[in-house]
């Protein structure tokens, strides 16, 4: 080779591309060619530059800016148009397959439940704005998982202990029996009915929101030590309110409260890692009972396939990380895990699922495993599982990385998933950092 | 692996542009992570001025959030996204164009304030100068942290190619650095 040559592997040296053999006699030819050797230190020099300048660029803070300039302008044109989705020409995702539907739905189950073993103490100094939350037989909210501007929005009809709940991302109906521990699933454009199951481990400590909150009102009354703070006045969809912050153990939970009749309007509640948000609320409104009836209504054809969510594993978890990054990012796994993105993700892989060639029996199979697999990452916060996600820039099959990690109740080990989807069980001093 | 046509990379913007279109603003954080430094460099050695660049890569995004509808092939949402700054950069070139002409007329005795200049000018002029081809592997590797073979997959082209591009633009770099150089001291 001559120097021209060996000129032209020089970017390929540098970035770790050439064979063992070309890199010996590229390494062979630099000692004694001074020439080459020069060019080489100059293209090092120009690459530090960019580098550097990378750094600096990189440092930038535009993504907040960019992010909130977004939503304002969004607000703004959600305001004047007349109906938000033909403004920002947002499409919905429609589902074809009427069992895809129901197993989709049936996943979302999840977010009906709100597990509660433990929760905190306060003082009375609230009294009268937490009178309707304990003494209301039926409430009507509207209820969102996450960040209220991205978060799907799901509308609650509460009666007793059963609960209507439809959504703003998918047609489905959900009516949840919580003393049965039984949902039936409702998909109205195909008329398609299921009952699906959630006995078993679920049902212990299953509550609806206003329950939960309700139980936390109590304890705040059982132990008037614990500290009420009062937030002020604040505007709430047009209605002065007046605001309560209790701080518990795992949770804080806040309370807007109208500020002339004392009726609560807004709660939100930051429980471990999620925060739901409760608004629009109206207490002990009539409610026609047949909404939360367990029958299938007339015109619906109830489906023979057994869902059940009483029996939910890791393995199932993992699939579901096996799905999103194989379907729906190319093999990346996702930048970041929350209930929030697992909802927002359901109708989306729903209609992945639809479009794999697979029989429908293994689709309905494969819908029900991701809804056993949600099941199993929601339930870690509200018991007390110390979890974490680093699957941010990580490939499927990667064994070298890490990508979910967690502690089971009672193990001193933690249980650690990597890239490749294989598992360890390792102490918490060998963590991933 | 299905779609094995398309890279991981582009896979990736294609689903955060479809969640942005389904109504998910806050997904869009993704991208402007992904792109912020490559589309800062793009536009300071156009614009002359961090701040200036800043402020155009900001409207860049803005906008193509916006009209992410009208993007037909969401998994090539990286060139599309040059293009509309391209579009914002000539804007603001043009408004201070008029604004410098403006001031002149008012006060033309004194003398033009000196434009702030980023930390290595040279270089992103430089780099705004480099053909497209040049520039866009460039802007990748350094400013968007690609590795030589992400490259290859986010442009579709072939690993060689790509060496020998980045070969390429390092020698017109080093030139026109030279070239930079060469007028500031000899003058």
């Amino acid at each position: 080779m001559n120097c021209a040559e060996y000129k032209g592997l020089l970017v390929a040296y540098i970035e770790g591309l050439l064979s063992e053999a070309e890199k010996r006699s590229l390494q062979e030819h630099l000692k004694g060619c001074a020439a080459c050797q020069t060019e080489l230190d100059e293209i090092n020099n120009l690459r530090r530059r960019l580098v550097n300048n990378g750094k600096i660029l990189a440092q930038s803070d535009i993504e907040n800016v960019v992010l909130e300039r977004i939503i304002r302008e969004q607000n703004v044109r959600l305001q004047t148009a007349e109906k938000a989705g033909t403004s920002l020409r947002i499409r919905r995702i429609i589902m074809k397959s009427k069992i895809i539907r129901l197993a989709a739905a049936a996943a979302i189950i999840i977010v009906a439940i709100v597990g509660v073993s433990r929760f905190f103490g306060g003082t009375v100094t609230f009294a009268e704005v937490i009178k309707p939350i304990l003494n209301a037989r039926t409430v009507v909210l509207d209820f969102v998982v996450g960040s209220e501007e991205t978060g799907p929005v799901m509308h609650d009809i509460i009666f007793g202990s059963k609960i209507r709940r439809t959504f703003s991302n998918m047609d489905t109906i959900l009516i949840i029996d919580l003393d049965n521990a039984k949902m039936l699933t409702l998909d109205p454009p195909s008329k398609g009915a299921v009952y699906v199951g959630i006995d078993g481990p679920l049902r212990e400590g299953t509550r609806n929101l206003i329950e939960f909150v309700r139980n936390a009102v109590i304890r705040v009354k059982d132990q008037p030590d614990m500290p009420v703070q009062e937030l002020g006045q604040r505007e709430i969809d047009g209605r002065k309110a007046v605001g309560f912050l209790v701080r518990g153990l795992n949770e804080d939970l806040t309370i807007w409260a109208d500020a002339t009749t004392a009726t609560p309007i807004r709660i939100e509640l930051l429980y471990g890692q999620t925060l739901y948000i409760l608004k629009n609320i109206e207490f002990d409104v009539p409610v026609d009972e047949s909404l939360v009836s367990m029958d299938v209504p007339a015109g619906y054809t109830l489906s023979d396939k057994q869902f059940d969510m009483r029996q939910f594993t890791e393995q199932d978890f993992i699939t579901v990380l096996r799905l999103w990054a194989e379907h729906m990012l190319g093999g990346n796994f996702p930048e970041s895990l929350s209930l929030e993105d697992l909802m927002n993700l359901t109708p989306q892989i729903g209609q992945k699922i639809g479009q794999l060639n697979i029989s429908d029996e293994e689709k309905t199979q494969l819908g029900m495993t991701l809804g056993r697999g949600f099941v199993f990452f929601q339930q870690l916060g509200p018991n007390g599982v110390d979890w974490h996600y680093a699957g941010g820039g990580v490939r499927l099959g990667d064994a070298s990385k890490a990508v979910f990690w967690y502690q089971p109740k009672g193990s001193p080990t933690y249980r650690v998933i990597y890239g490749d989807l294989s598992v360890k069980d390792l102490a918490p001093e060998d963590l991933p950092k | 692996m299905p779609d094995t046509d398309k890279s991981a990379e582009r896979l990736a913007d294609k689903y955060y542009v479809e969640r942005c279109l389904d109504g998910h603003p806050d997904d869009f954080r993704y991208l402007v992570r992904r792109y912020q430094a490559v589309l800062l460099a793009h536009l300071a050695g156009k614009l002359g001025n961090k701040d200036k660049a800043e402020e155009a890569a900001q409207e860049s995004f803005v906008r193509a959030y916006f009209r992410m509808d009208s993007l037909n092939k969401p998994d090539l949402f990286y060139s599309w996204l040059l293009g509309i700054a391209d579009n914002v950069a000539k804007e603001h070139q043009r408004n201070e164009q008029i604004r410098r002409q403006r001031e002149a007329v008012r006060s033309f005795s004194q003398e033009a304030p000196q434009p702030e200049l980023s930390q290595d000018y040279a270089l992103e002029a430089a780099i705004a100068k480099l053909p497209q081809a040049y520039r866009e592997v460039i802007l990748l590797r350094y400013y968007g942290q690609h590795s030589c073979n992400k490259i290859a997959e986010q442009l579709d082209m072939p690993l060689g190619t790509v060496t020998k591009t980045l070969s390429r633009a390092y020698a017109m770099l080093r030139d026109s650095l030279q070239q930079q150089h060469n007028n500031t001291y000899e003058v």
